[in-house]
């Protein structure tokens, strides 16, 4: 689904790389963690592959087409769901109203349909006045809950998470690994965990260690 | 079950964006509001003094009167009586009357609406007592035409009304009527109050003229009206006590001054209807006339100094609006600068999101149109207060200015039409009238509110478009995620 060719990013000078000639390949249905030392440039991958930075060299393709020529405006609304450690919900909307402006914002099929997020928020638990709430009223954890939920009703194929339990307890960490590992078994999407939990990496399909401006398979997923 | 809310149901998109920010921020939304509001009020009370002003203005061009003045050429005369000297015999200074004929070839030109004849003479009281002021030494020597004077002041006018101490309120008539155009050849007569009281006589009642020239013939007139006189005597030696003035129709004025003075008139006032047009009335009434026995003398300085003062007034309320438009653009730039600015990571949210940019900027130029409306709204309320007291402050200035100008800055009016007053009192009276016509009123109109509706759209599109800046060069990556 998402393919890296001769990828490679820098801040300031090309020789003080974060990585180069990057290939990679990730597949529908299959659950990836991205792992490795502080400044290893986990965050950064996580950005490149959801279209929120442009690398400074190589390609990366979704089905075959580059994300640039794309737009990676347009690849971030179409193809892309991106969770955040810190939420990034509107903390002013409740957690339906996130809901059905990201369902806007993205043109999903199912978009203006409340009922349709109403479920979505109802099977990862929260409750109707939960929904109705505004997010900041809301704890760490269903704040996550209802950004996993805005990551489903957006019908992206590819959902990247950069440290999306780092804020979470022990219960809460394993509610959020089930849903993504639902999301990738049963909605067939691209899961991209950017983690520094090895529990949360080991129950993943596929490893991806990034560590002294190298990027390498710890455990490849199987095809 | 879930209720829904009727917000939920509806298509989200940009607008409905803004309008849950403005609701769901309430106090951010109520300090827009009331920049906004203080912006919007300034504006239009801007608008709404020059409206006022170009009004006052138009209304000054329709009302207040221009006038165009024949009568002898005095300069023409004293170089006359000047050479005549020279040749050995008495100076003689001649009066050549102007001939109604000729007035009547000039109230025949464009844009004269009508024309008052005045016809200045004096006679001795009869049968009733002159009021003395101290200092009369009987007569008041050297104000009428004739050399010889009475006690008595005869002014021979067209009407009262086209009198200049009537038009300029200085006299009003009190009892009875005043003259009009069918008494101009009746003996009827209108009599000051004092001079009424001293004698006991009131409308209906008689007087006897003795004329003091001609024929010294005595007339008998039949009192029609009362006037009362605002103006006293200043005391000056040789000058009658204004009560003294009779008014009476101009043919019987000039029967007393003498047989050849019939048909003719001391001067004609020509009122001009257009007082633009002032100029080009004067210009084509100096081919009729013979300039070297008369003159015509304009006189538009009320509409000059109406339009003088207006033209300041317009030009003050333009800087206003201008000045607060500007200002306002600044302000509620910085605002929004600063709004987008404390919202980057909103926006950071909806560009992840894949939120196209100008969307973006459609949310935040939807929230400043809403509070805009808002504000144009309580402007609209609260306008017409703070433009009325602007306006008044301006014109108090501007008033102050004009009467002073009036008052020290220009010579007294024409000798000959000098009746009550002197001519520096003239000029005052006059500078006080226009003084009261640039009065402002200040309306709210469907019109004003457009242009600042327009003015307002303007200024936070070039707020919007200013901060947007920020919002194209923002990367969603640098505010999510480092």
């Amino acid at each position: 689904m998402l393919t890296t060719k001769g990828l490679g990013y820098w801040y300031a000078n090309p020789e003080d790389y974060l990585f180069k000639d990057v290939n990679l390949h990730f597949d529908a249905g299959v659950m990836t963690a991205i792992v490795g030392q502080s400044g290893a440039g986990k965050t950064t991958m996580l950005s490149l592959l959801a279209g929120l930075d442009k690398p400074r060299a190589g390609t990366i393709a979704f089905r075959d087409e580059d994300i640039a020529k794309l737009g990676l405006t347009n690849f971030r609304r179409h193809h892309v769901s991106t969770i955040f450690q810190a939420y990034n919900l509107f903390t002013y909307m409740s957690a339906r109203q996130n809901l059905l402006t990201a369902m806007a914002i993205t043109q999903s099929a199912h978009r203006g349909d409340a009922d349709y997020a109403n479920q979505m928020l109802g099977k990862l638990g929260l409750t109707a006045a939960q929904m109705r709430q505004t997010v900041a009223r809301l704890s760490g954890g269903q704040q996550q809950r209802v950004a996993i939920a805005r990551s489903m009703v957006c019908d992206a194929e590819l959902v990247v998470a950069d440290e999306p339990t780092g804020n979470l307890d022990e219960a809460n960490t394993q509610a959020v690994v089930d849903l993504f590992r639902q999301l990738a078994q049963d909605l067939g999407k691209a899961v991209i965990i950017v983690t520094h939990e090895e529990a949360v990496a080991a129950q993943c399909d596929a490893v991806l260690r990034l560590a002294s401006r190298t990027v390498s398979w710890e455990r490849q997923p199987s095809r | 079950m879930v209720n829904l809310l009727w917000m939920d149901v509806i298509h989200v998109n940009f607008i409905k964006r803004a309008g849950l920010t403005l609701v769901a921020k309430k106090g951010r939304t109520a300090l827009l509001v009331l920049v906004t509001t203080a912006i919007m009020l300034f504006v239009l009370a801007g608008l709404l003094i020059r409206n006022a002003a170009n009004t006052a203005t138009a209304t000054a061009k329709a009302n207040v009167g221009a006038t165009l003045t024949l009568s002898q050429n005095r300069a023409a005369a004293f170089k006359t009586m000047r050479s005549s000297s020279q040749s050995g015999s008495k100076p003689t200074l001649t009066q050549t009357p102007v001939k109604l004929s000729l007035a009547k070839q000039i109230a025949r030109i464009q844009h004269v609406a009508s024309y008052a004849v005045t016809v200045t003479t004096s006679a001795n009281a009869s049968g009733f007592d002159a009021i003395t002021t101290r200092g009369t030494t009987g007569g008041f020597g050297g104000r009428g035409p004739a050399t010889t004077s009475g006690d008595i002041t005869i002014s021979g006018v067209t009407s009262t009304a086209s009198a200049t101490a009537f038009n300029q309120k200085t006299a009003s008539i009190t009892q009875g009527r005043g003259l009009t155009k069918a008494d101009a050849n009746s003996h009827n007569v209108v009599i000051e109050s004092e001079l009424a009281k001293q004698n006991s006589l009131s409308v209906g009642d008689t007087i006897k003229l003795k004329a003091t020239t001609g024929s010294k013939a005595t007339t008998t007139l039949t009192i029609v009206g009362i006037y009362k006189a605002k103006s006293t005597s200043t005391g000056m030696p040789g000058e009658s006590d204004p009560a003294n003035t009779v008014y009476t129709g101009y043919g019987l004025a000039n029967q007393v001054k003498g047989s050849k003075y019939v048909n003719t008139a001391d001067n004609v006032t020509f009122t001009v209807s257009a007082p633009s047009q002032v100029a080009a009335v004067k210009k084509a009434a100096k081919q009729l006339i013979n300039t070297s026995k008369y003159s015509i003398t304009s006189d538009d300085q009320n509409y000059q100094l109406v339009k003088s003062s207006m033209a300041t007034v317009s030009g003050f309320a333009n800087k206003i609006v201008w000045l607060v438009a500007i200002a306002g653009t600044i302000i509620l730039a910085l605002i929004v600068i600063l709004m987008i600015r404390e919202r980057r990571h909103e926006i950071g949210v909806l560009l992840a999101l894949g939120e196209a940019r100008w969307k973006i900027i459609g949310q935040f130029l939807t929230e400043l149109f809403v509070v805009l409306l808002v504000g144009i709204g309580l402007a609209a309320a609260g306008g017409k207060v703070v433009g009325d007291q602007l306006a008044q402050q301006v014109v108090a200035t501007q008033t102050t200015q004009s009467a002073t100008t009036g008052q020290f800055g220009r010579p007294g009016g024409p000798s000959g039409q000098g009746k009550q007053l002197p001519g520096g009192g003239q000029q005052t009276a006059k500078t006080n009238q226009a003084a009261k016509q640039t009065k402002l009123a200040t309306h709210v109109t469907v019109q004003a509110l457009a242009l600042l509706f327009a003015l307002g759209l303007g200024i936070i599109l070039v707020a919007i478009l200013i901060a947007a800046a920020g919002i194209l060069r923002l990367q969603p990556k640098n505010v999510l995620i480092e």
